[in-house]
């Protein structure tokens, strides 16, 4: 009960955080000197009674807190609006969306599912040849610039003709079989998600080294080991429980991060994700798609922190929901 | 024991390197790699196409060898795919680029000369301002319906006179303020009339024409609406096309893929229809090093090259399925600009300070940077000499190219000599300093992330450099960029390209006529009506605008020539280079006939993909 | 303290190498003006993306002699399309040491002209090969390592002082001072920084030296970077408060602040030492991303970020690799500090040694 009431004052508060991100936001974007109109300006063909239609259309002529106010009302009603060309944003959305989110849960489940026993497994056998190893590893992993990995991998999958070059699906992939399909996919997908999971992966796994060693160390750890418990009591119900606190803040974020993204490597392997629909329409100034990504992002990341909140409290005995 | 260890391995370290860094100095006798087809092979054009009945319907014979049904043609675009399959709503080359796939306009442009030849309409005959165009008969769109003189008055009336969608053919008809006439005359015939002789207005008829039963419903119901109808995210079954191909599928930032249209108007010389392929596909790629590897990897049939990826491609042409084709130079151009304002802004501060106005509106100051820039080492560092450097305002393949106008070297003499004219002098340390004792200091401005225009950015700050002027060369953001050059106008000096057309110069009269959207070197606000052009700007309006009026092709161009030689002498632009165009498309594919102001695959009807791999060929 | 923890390093074969690696790589970049064969705007229009220079030690009679190099010239081959590049094999140029060569002034201040290496005036000793420009790729990459090696830091001196602080206060008051805090870091995460940026592009003075510029976009991106850091700390805060020597402190009458910085602040030091080391490449890699907005370290001047955005074409990658040598420095240098990262946590753990 206690947990429901905090969850919905967390909501209740969302909301003044929200139109103030949205305000701030839209007057950024609005006063940055990107012209939304630059690409047909720079057309010879493109005349100056277009350029004005244009402006009139995209509402550019009229003061930015009029601009807002007709964003506002109308995402209130849960009406993205439209983009610059003319599409419904919520369309243009519900394309990517599914194949962002199938990259994004792939990479976090897979760095999650390897990463912490890896870090739990360096932890426990601390200064051995294994974690000595593993630690390099990683090192090498995370220093690694990760566009060049990415291009060098497509440059392996050019020569060996092992995987596609980008991409998620075949250009005949409506006449295939489910199965096909499924493998064709999952062939497209190996390359991305080995990017992405090997600059994860790093970071993941050193964390959590770090914070179980510290957890090893402390006083408690010592009482419950005098305690005569069995080592795997010790190290599984007490010592990882607590050394898993920041990794659940983490794990809010990477939440956060479902829906962002991971706009160079999608543009690297031409993955049709978000990330490259959202790059583009910043570089263009398309206000209605950077405002639906931007409180897209707000709201996951508000969501984010709030499961991690509540897991914290969850998880760690010694955390106190304060009324 | 484990010290021992050690030693060795650094010996076996140090013999290592030694015997890396000992290089014998053995010369090899440079032999002369020759390659087996010395000989370029001459392209052999088929002959023009030509109209045929066959049971009252008149079709468009090609004259190309006859081919084989099947297979398809993967090509790429870069960027992130169409905005939309309404060709009256485009506004960016990749939409525009689907549309023509799409839809048929009543002409196009021959690919060798360059002159309007029919294409949906059966003939066209042309008297001072008078369009007589005749339709063919029996004739479909993909659906089925007949393709009348019904839709294109509708095409013409109603979508484009009317204000549709993107109205830039529309505006660029409108002469003194009147807007050209259609007339149905019967079902198969129409006239147009445009208030004065206007030249121009012939390419204007390669505009696509649209189904009038689909696109009806959509005008009745306004602007607004319009400009949402035939949006990516529709249906492929609701576009009705007329050209070679219709859409099949359109998969977001995937592909584009088309199917063949079997309505479509053009047999081959055994009356068979066309076209040959099946399917044409358009990948979708995000940047070239993604295209170049697609292509590689044989993922693409056919990539346009530049750079370092040409000597790539031109090596592994040898023992590959593929060829290369230079086509000469593009129509894309690099340039330097000067900023001419010489206006007050709202708050009656000049845009240009006044010191810098006086330097860029000093006709010798101008000449002296266009002899200070080293064009030939910019070819050959930047472009990795795939690029011809350029002197002329009209582009080095456009019919109207002023052949007089010759090219010169760098010459830092007759530069230094043309600013002492103006009063330039030079201190003790070699700075250069105008009349009035001002150190000659400017920002240089380009689009930052683009490696080829920060490299010649580099080089031409070292170019004027040798002059003596100090140069603060400054990359920003493109979008930024843009609104500097034709909003706020300030900046002094930028590296930019354009893209001109090689047929039609008067498609630069947005740059060149004074009250143009892109006329960036002395912008004026929209609607300035003050009259302070400089006296070469007075001209070239006048040039410009007897050029579109003038009907014989050696009357504009006497024109044309004029307008070409006042910039090649004013140099509000100080042109650089235009790269040139090389393509690359498989062997197998046949009927292929590249031409500079077509490409590749313009034909696309006429390719066909041969059935057996033709290896070593 | 300090030498302690540098006894520590020493002990460990991976930091101690890492520790040389990196010794070796600030002693270059430091002494750059007179290890570079050439100053860092040098350039020879006529010799673009010539491969390295290669230097002979035996002659063509097969005879030891000093070493020597060849220059090479290009030219266009209108068959294939391409540049070629050939030994001019008229002219031998030998390599000298501590010989005169292009003047420059020692860190800004003293004038020379004294090089390690060098050879005579019209030949070129490219170690590394040139970029575009026809500049020395290795006189380029020390000069530009000066930048790339400090910068990194800078973010981080800004940023975790902060982002402690923030966590610490907010995860310790708890209530409605976390609340409004945490809201608040919401907030400043949710924030567009791409128009923030482009913004600052356009505001900022268009004197300053791109060198000055990237240095206060740095800064800035750390004082909207922290909001993350600050949450996880918080997060860790919240457990820690509640522990029995926190308590303990509170009991003597210690300040909340000095509560907070003395006592739980500590605690969260392998977290903090770790996400410090993951940051470090970040923001040497992040530099060439900004110059995309106008904000990195532009053309002319050099660093690794933007030497390395030139080698990013695929047939670079294959056919000039010496353009990748920045790419490889930040990967050394990168994976140095992580190795040394991991080894301080170990050494600062108070409590590791007890084991």
């Amino acid at each position: 009960m206690k947990i429901l009431t905090y969850i919905l004052k967390r909501i209740l508060q969302s909301i003044p955080l929200l139109i103030l991100v949205s305000i701030i936001s839209f007057f950024i974007i609005r006063l940055s000197p990107v012209d939304p109109l630059a690409e047909l300006r720079l057309n010879p063909s493109v005349s100056q009674e277009t350029l004005q239609k244009e402006t009139q259309r995209l509402g550019l002529d009229k003061p930015i807190i009029v601009q807002y106010g007709k964003w506002a009302k109308s995402f209130v009603k849960g009406d993205l609006g439209i983009t610059s060309n003319g599409e419904k944003v919520s369309d243009k959305l519900k394309e990517r969306i599914p194949n962002t989110l199938l990259l994004t849960t792939i990479v976090i489940a897979l760095t999650w599912i390897v990463g912490i026993p890896l870090g739990v497994a360096a932890a426990l056998k601390w200064k051995t040849p294994f974690d000595r190893i593993l630690t390099v590893l990683t090192s090498v992993g995370m220093a690694i610039p990760s566009f060049f990995f990415a291009v060098l991998l497509l440059i392996m999958a050019v020569k060996t003709g092992w995987f596609p070059i980008g991409g998620l699906t075949s250009s005949n992939f409506l006449e295939m079989s489910f199965g096909g399909q499924v493998w064709d996919i999952t062939h497209h997908l190996i390359l991305p998600v080995t990017v992405l999971f090997t600059i994860s992966l790093a970071g993941l796994q050193r964390q959590m080294r770090a914070n179980l060693l510290d957890v090893l160390d402390s006083d408690y750890v010592k009482f419950a080991r005098a305690k005569g418990l069995s080592e795997f009591d010790v190290i599984y119900k007490h010592a990882l429980r607590n050394a898993i606190n920041p990794m659940i803040t983490m794990l809010g974020f990477e939440f956060a991060g479902l829906l962002s993204g991971a706009a160079l490597t999608e543009y690297v392997f031409q993955y049709p994700g978000l990330g490259r629909l959202i790059l583009e329409a910043v570089m263009k100034s398309d206000i209605n798609l950077v405002m639906a990504s931007l409180m897209m992002g707000a709201i996951m990341l508000i969501l984010g922190n709030l499961i991690a909140d509540i897991l914290l409290i969850i998880t760690d005995p010694r955390i106190r929901v304060k009324a | 024991m484990k010290k021992a260890g050690y030693v060795i391995l650094v010996l076996i370290f140090i013999a290592i390197l030694a015997k890396a860094c000992i290089i014998a100095d053995t010369p090899t006798p440079i032999t002369q790699e020759k390659s087996q087809n010395t000989a370029t092979e001459q392209i052999i054009y088929p002959q023009n196409q030509k109209n045929i009945t066959i049971a009252d319907v008149d079709y468009l014979q090609s004259q190309a060898e006859i081919g084989i049904y099947g297979g398809s043609l993967v090509a790429s675009t870069i960027g992130e795919g169409p905005k939309t399959f309404n060709p009256f709503n485009t506004k960016d080359n990749i939409s525009a680029m689907m549309s023509e796939v799409m839809y048929d306009g009543l002409l196009t442009t021959h690919p060798v000369t360059g002159q309007p030849i029919p294409k949906l309409a059966k003939s066209f005959s042309v008297n001072g301002n008078d369009y007589i165009i005749h339709l063919r008969h029996g004739i479909k769109w993909s659906d089925g319906k007949p393709i009348t003189a019904d839709d294109v008055v509708f095409t013409w009336q109603n979508i484009i006179f009317d204000g549709f969608g993107n109205t830039s053919t529309r505006d660029s008809i409108i002469i003194d303020g009147k807007l050209p006439t259609v007339k149905k005359i019967d079902d198969y015939t129409v006239e147009f009339k445009t208030p004065q002789p206007f030249a121009p207005f012939i390419r204007m008829l390669s505009t696509s024409i649209a189904p009038k039963h689909i696109f009806e419903p959509a005008v009745k119901k306004g602007k607004e609406y319009f400009e949402t109808f035939l949006s990516t995210n529709i249906d492929p079954k609701i576009l009705v096309t007329s050209g070679a191909f219709k859409l099949k599928e359109y998969v977001p930032a995937q592909r584009v893929v088309f199917e063949r249209n079997p309505n479509y108007y053009m047999i081959n010389k055994n009356n068979q229809k066309l076209p040959y392929l099946d399917k044409l596909v358009y990948l979708i790629v995000g940047d070239i090093n993604n295209e170049v590897l697609k292509f590689e990897g044989g993922e693409l049939d056919t990539i346009g090259l530049q750079g370092a990826n040409v000597a790539r491609f031109k090596e592994l042409e040898k023992h590959s399925n593929f060829k290369v084709y230079n086509l000469g130079p593009d129509t894309g151009t690099m340039f330097v600009s000067f900023n001419l304002n010489n206006r007050k802004d709202k708050n009656g501060k000049y845009y240009v300070d006044l010191k810098k106005q006086r330097w860029f509106q000093d006709k010798n100051f101008r000449q002296a940077v266009d002899y200070a820039i080293d064009r030939k080492n910019m070819v050959l560092n930047i472009a990795n000499g795939l690029a011809a450097p350029l002197y002329t305002a009209e582009s080095l393949n456009s019919i109207y190219l002023n052949k007089n106008l010759k090219p010169y070297d760098r010459n830092i003499e007759k530069s230094k000599d043309l600013l002492k004219k103006s009063g330039y002098w030079w201190d003790k340390k070699g700075h250069l300093m105008d009349k009035f004792g001002n150190h000659v200091e400017f920002n240089l401005f380009t689009n930052a992330g683009n490696t080829e225009r920060e490299a010649i950015g580099v080089m031409v700050k070292q170019d004027l450099e040798d002059l003596g002027m100090k140069i603060n060369f400054k990359p920003i953001e493109f979008n930024s960029l843009v609104n500097k050059l034709v909003n706020t106008s300030d900046w002094d000096i930028v590296i930019m390209g354009l893209t001109g057309s090689p047929l039609e110069p008067n498609g630069g009269k947005n740059v060149w006529m004074s009250n143009g959207t892109l006329h960036m070197f002395n912008q004026r606000p929209a609607g300035y009506t003050k009259d302070d052009r400089y006296p070469w700007e007075k001209e070239l309006d006048y040039l410009y605008t007897q050029g579109a009026l003038a009907t014989t092709f050696e009357a504009r161009k006497k024109f044309y020539d004029e307008y070409q030689k006042i910039v090649y002498e004013e140099k509000p632009f100080v042109y650089i280079y235009s790269p040139l165009r090389i393509t690359a498309i498989r062997t197998k594919f046949k009927n292929v006939f590249p031409t500079s102001l077509g490409g590749v695959t313009y034909n696309i009807e006429e390719i066909y993909e041969a059935k057996e791999p033709s290896k070593g060929e | 303290m300090i030498r302690e923890i540098f006894r520590q390093l020493m002990k460990d074969k991976f930091a101690k190498i890492a520790l040389i690696v990196l010794g070796i790589i600030y002693f270059a970049l430091f002494f750059a003006d007179f290890i570079a064969p050439y100053t860092k705007d040098f350039s020879d229009r006529t010799m673009a993306y010539v491969p390295p220079s290669k230097i002979f030690v035996i002659d063509e009679n097969g005879k030891f002699s000093k070493p020597y190099t060849y220059n090479y010239t290009r030219s266009f081959d209108n068959e294939n399309l391409r540049i070629v590049y050939n030994l001019d094999r008229s002219q031998k140029h030998y390599v000298k040491f501590f010989a005169k060569g292009q003047p420059y002034k020692f860190l800004g201040i003293i004038p020379a002209s004294r090089h390690l290496v060098t050879t005579d005036s019209d030949g070129r000793l490219f170690l590394l090969g040139t970029d575009i420009n026809g500049r020395d790729v290795f006189s380029r990459l020390l000069f530009g390592g000066r930048i790339s090696m400090t910068i990194g830091f800078l973010a981080l001196f800004v940023l975790f002082p902060i982002g402690l602080l923030y966590g610490g206060i907010a995860g310790y008051f708890g209530g409605i001072v976390d609340t409004l805090m945490m809201r608040f870091a919401e907030a400043i995460m949710s924030i567009p920084s791409f128009y923030l940026l482009i913004i600052l592009a356009s505001i900022l003075p268009a004197g300053m030296t791109s060198v000055q510029r990237f240095i206060l976009i740095v800064v800035i991106l750390a004082m909207i970077g922290w909001a993350g850091f600050a949450r996880v700390v918080r997060g860790m805060v919240l457990s820690i408060k509640n522990q029995e020597f926190v308590q303990a402190a509170k009991s003597i009458g210690a300040s909340r602040l000095r509560i907070i910085v003395k006592h739980i602040l500590p605690q969260t030091a392998s977290f903090v030492i770790v996400a410090m080391t993951l940051s470090v490449p970040s923001y040497i890699l992040s530099e060439s991303g900004l110059s995309f907005l106008g904000l990195g370290i532009q053309q002319p001047d050099a660093s690794w970020g933007n030497m390395l955005k030139e080698a990013q074409e695929y047939t670079n990658i294959i056919y000039r690799p010496w353009l990748l040598t920045p790419g490889f420095l930040i990967f050394i240098a990168v994976l140095a500090f992580n190795l040394i990262g991991d080894t301080i946590r170990d050494v600062l753990d108070p409590k590791s040694k007890v084991r």
